[in-house]
């Protein structure tokens, strides 16, 4: 069931109790983790921090815990399947699910006392109403095809699961771009086909601080980097990024009005958050800013430069601007005053004429102390390179608290050590990308572009978890569709990109992502889609992923789990 | 003794908050603390202060000694004087290191404030290795300081004593083969 007092029925519940948190690893859950944990300190609650990668460690941190704990807080995991199914708790067990994954599986929201939702309930989730989903269980078969005015008064029943001529027409239709909104009852159907993510747990958690009053800086960075982190993972839309940021900008006005007066300035060394119109470029204020422009999606897409062509545009354009090369090469730190004044204005202006419009963007910065000075995006970058770092002895477990660390202030080593693994990863990336286009290695398999890394590959290692991943797949798919097409009907296509997990086990990660287009909604059918494919051909998979259409693969059945996708979505 | 130890010490001070919540009189072994009532402002020691300062549950109200002006005003008594003088609190440089690490947002000008405190306590360390230096060159037999803090004294302390140890060693053993040349064990 919905909350709708999270002040009342969350908090007021879990702070006379212990609880166990059971958090994702994903960058918007470790900073509603760490907010919830500045909480508890406040109010001397007892918990234990359970990092989860995939439903399987859900299932065995749940296991061992399960008789210590009753209540159990899942941060960005378990909205989207049935959790009292797949966990078997015992009666008196409750959760709370703080999760941005949609959409929400009904059973949860029709639970009145065991799973509670921290969640809004008029986030357009489009959930039916109970008579219509639970009105005919013995109803089985039940053709609820294309009959979409329908949709909502004959449902298909409690099941989710379709006849495999339902799931083609629709992923077809999506594949042409027709947009589901137009549809009438898109509810039920249209819930269970799409995963997208809505409002970040982080900023749930924040709002929940901020009705205790208890919401410091600290708390709305966090939020803040939750908010970034969808948006530099590109899972949410421009326009609700821009309402975000809004709301955000409420709150930090709110902070810095309270603090700052003339004659009471504070120290130095307190947080200041401040309203940024920055640039988009990765990482620019730790790096060079040339280093920054060659390895940032937006700036290497729009001048293409994995292509010599490319480079001298880069050129030009650095010379249009009147920036010297050996100031642009230089750390950003110890370029010129004169040069740094009004760099953004200038780049803007530039970059206008190159076709880049949107070189800025919105965000947050922070500075505390003389030295230090972060963007949003910045920490974003930082925490992720930590969260998935493939050094030699370092466990999930491990990656998780040192990610945690580095969010809080007192941890500045950290966070610069996440700097520079961060840079280590976004230029594995453009090479990667680079190399991929140069050899071709995107092929057009018809419903889908397919790109697969091969074991060769230099970072390969780097390219095995999800997010560095996500991430070379969405500067992959922009620098296909702006580089080589500019509108040919291929420009529509999702991409689905293989590489290489685990060498002993010999198996692939495959994950896929829609197609690149202005106007998309981000919202992703592969979950099903890899769903149908490996059932049809009886592969080897694993779907252990909170996020549905992120898989594990065994190796030698990818060309047959291929064949059936191709199938599937023509 | 330890510098934590001196700052352990020094949390016993009382220093003023206004809680955000309220909880009725707390009897403790050391004296008694409270009633708490949200905007009320209570005395209570150093060590409660900062523990609810940090779990947001109150405001901690500088110290009447810890003012710009105020301080300035020390600061030039004790540069003019050749002896040590009153210290706004007997012990100003833990609390101002405990309270601007933990309330500085509820201390204004901390930065000046911080500046400040450090100036009068170097003056006064400064002070302080002048009058040991000139105890040991006129081999005084005793001396006698107003004034000092016992931060103050602890930095000197282990320093003095062992360098008058060694004086007492090194004296001890010009005397010509005299059966009380044998040194004594220092701790």
């Amino acid at each position: 069931m919905f909350i709708t007092d999270i002040r009342k029925e969350f908090y007021d519940v879990v702070v006379n109790q212990r609880v166990a948190l059971l958090v994702s690893s994903d960058i918007d859950a470790l900073c509603a983790c760490k907010i919830l944990q500045a909480l508890f300190h406040c109010d001397q609650v007892q918990y234990t921090l359970v990092p989860v990668t995939g439903w399987q460690d859900l299932g065995t941190a749940f296991l061992e815990h399960k008789e210590q704990f009753r209540c159990f807080v899942l941060i960005n995991c378990g909205a989207n399947v049935d959790l009292l199914e797949t966990l078997q708790p015992e009666e008196d067990s409750i959760f709370f699910i703080c999760d941005t994954h949609r959409p929400v599986d009904v059973v949860n929201v029709y639970n009145d006392t065991q799973v509670k939702l921290m969640i809004k309930q008029d986030d357009d989730l489009g959930v039916p109403s109970y008579d219509d989903i639970f009105r005919d269980e013995e109803e089985e078969g039940g053709d609820d095809s294309g009959n979409e005015s329908d949709g909502g008064s004959e449902p298909s029943g409690k099941r989710r699961r379709y006849d495999e001529g339902e799931v083609e027409r629709r992923i077809e239709r999506q594949r042409a771009m027709r947009e589901w909104e137009a549809r009438s009852d898109p509810k039920l159907l249209n819930m269970c086909v799409y995963m997208y993510v809505c409002v970040q747990a982080a900023m749930v958690i924040f709002e929940l601080a901020w009705v205790l009053t208890k919401d410091t800086k600290d708390m709305l960075w966090w939020a803040i980097i939750g908010l970034t982190d969808q948006w530099v993972h590109d899972k949410i839309t421009h326009m609700k990024y821009v309402t975000d940021i809004a709301t955000l900008q409420r709150h930090v006005s709110r902070h810095n009005h309270r603090n700052e007066d003339e004659d009471n300035s504070l120290s130095i060394d307190c947080m200041r958050i401040s309203f940024e119109y920055d640039l988009r470029l990765a990482l620019y204020q730790h790096w060079s800013l040339f280093e920054s422009i060659c390895n940032s999606s937006y700036t290497s897409c729009n001048f293409k430069l994995w292509s010599m062509h490319g480079q001298k545009k880069l050129q030009e354009f650095l010379a249009d601007m009147g920036l010297p090369l050996k100031q642009v090469k230089q750390k950003f730190n110890s370029m010129d005053m004169s040069v740094k004044e009004n760099l953004r204005e200038v780049i803007e202006e530039s970059s206008n004429k190159y076709g880049m419009k949107d070189i800025r963007i919105q965000t947050f910065g922070v500075h505390f102390g003389f030295k230090n000075h972060f963007l949003a995006s910045d920490v974003v970058h930082a925490t992720a390179a930590l969260l998935e770092s493939t050094e030699k002895d370092d466990s999930p477990g491990d990656n998780f608290i040192k990610a945690l660390d580095c969010l809080s202030r007192s941890n500045l080593e950290r966070l610069h050590g996440g700097i520079d693994l961060a840079k280590k990863k976004l230029m594995a990336i453009q090479q990667t990308v680079a190399s991929c286009i140069c050899t071709n290695l995107i092929l057009s398999q018809g419903p889908f572009l397919y790109c697969y890394l091969l074991e060769g590959t230099p970072d390969v290692k780097l390219f095995s978890k999800p997010m560095a991943l996500t991430l070379l797949c969405q500067y992959l798919l922009k620098m296909f569709v702006y580089g080589i097409l500019r509108c040919s009907c291929l420009s529509l296509l999702p991409l689905i990109i293989a590489a290489p997990m685990d060498v002993e086990k010999r198996t692939v990660i495959v994950l896929g992502i829609p197609p690149e287009s202005e106007t998309s909604d981000k919202k992703n059918f592969f979950g099903r889609a890899f769903e149908k494919a490996a059932e049809g051909t009886s592969s080897r998979t694993l779907h252990d992923h909170f996020d549905t259409s992120i898989i594990e693969l065994k190796m030698e059945d990818r060309t047959k789990f291929l064949d059936a996708l191709i199938t599937l979505l023509s | 003794m330890d510098p934590s130890e001196v700052e352990f010490l020094a949390e016993k001070e009382v220093v003023k908050i206004i809680p955000n919540f309220s909880l009725d009189k707390i009897y403790l072994i050391g004296g008694d603390l409270g009633p708490f009532n949200p905007g009320l402002p209570v005395d209570v020691p150093v060590w409660l202060a900062l523990n609810l300062k940090q779990r947001q549950k109150c405001r901690i109200v500088p110290p009447e000694w810890m003012d710009v002006e105020k301080l300035e005003e020390i600061r030039e008594l004790e540069r003019k004087e050749d002896t040590f003088t009153p210290v706004p609190s007997p012990y100003y440089m833990e609390l101002t290191k405990l309270l601007l690490n933990h309330a500085s947002d509820n201390i204004p000008k901390a930065d000046e404030i911080r500046t400040l405190v450090k100036d009068i306590w170097d003056t006064r360390i400064a002070k302080l290795r002048l009058s040991a230096d000139s105890f040991i060159s006129q081999q005084e037999a005793h001396a006698k300081l107003d004034n000092l803090t016992l931060m103050e004294i602890n930095t000197t302390r282990s320093f003095l004593l062992d360098t008058l140890n060694c004086m007492y060693k090194l004296r001890s053993n010009l005397q010509p083969g005299s059966s009380g040349g044998k040194a004594q064990d220092h701790q």
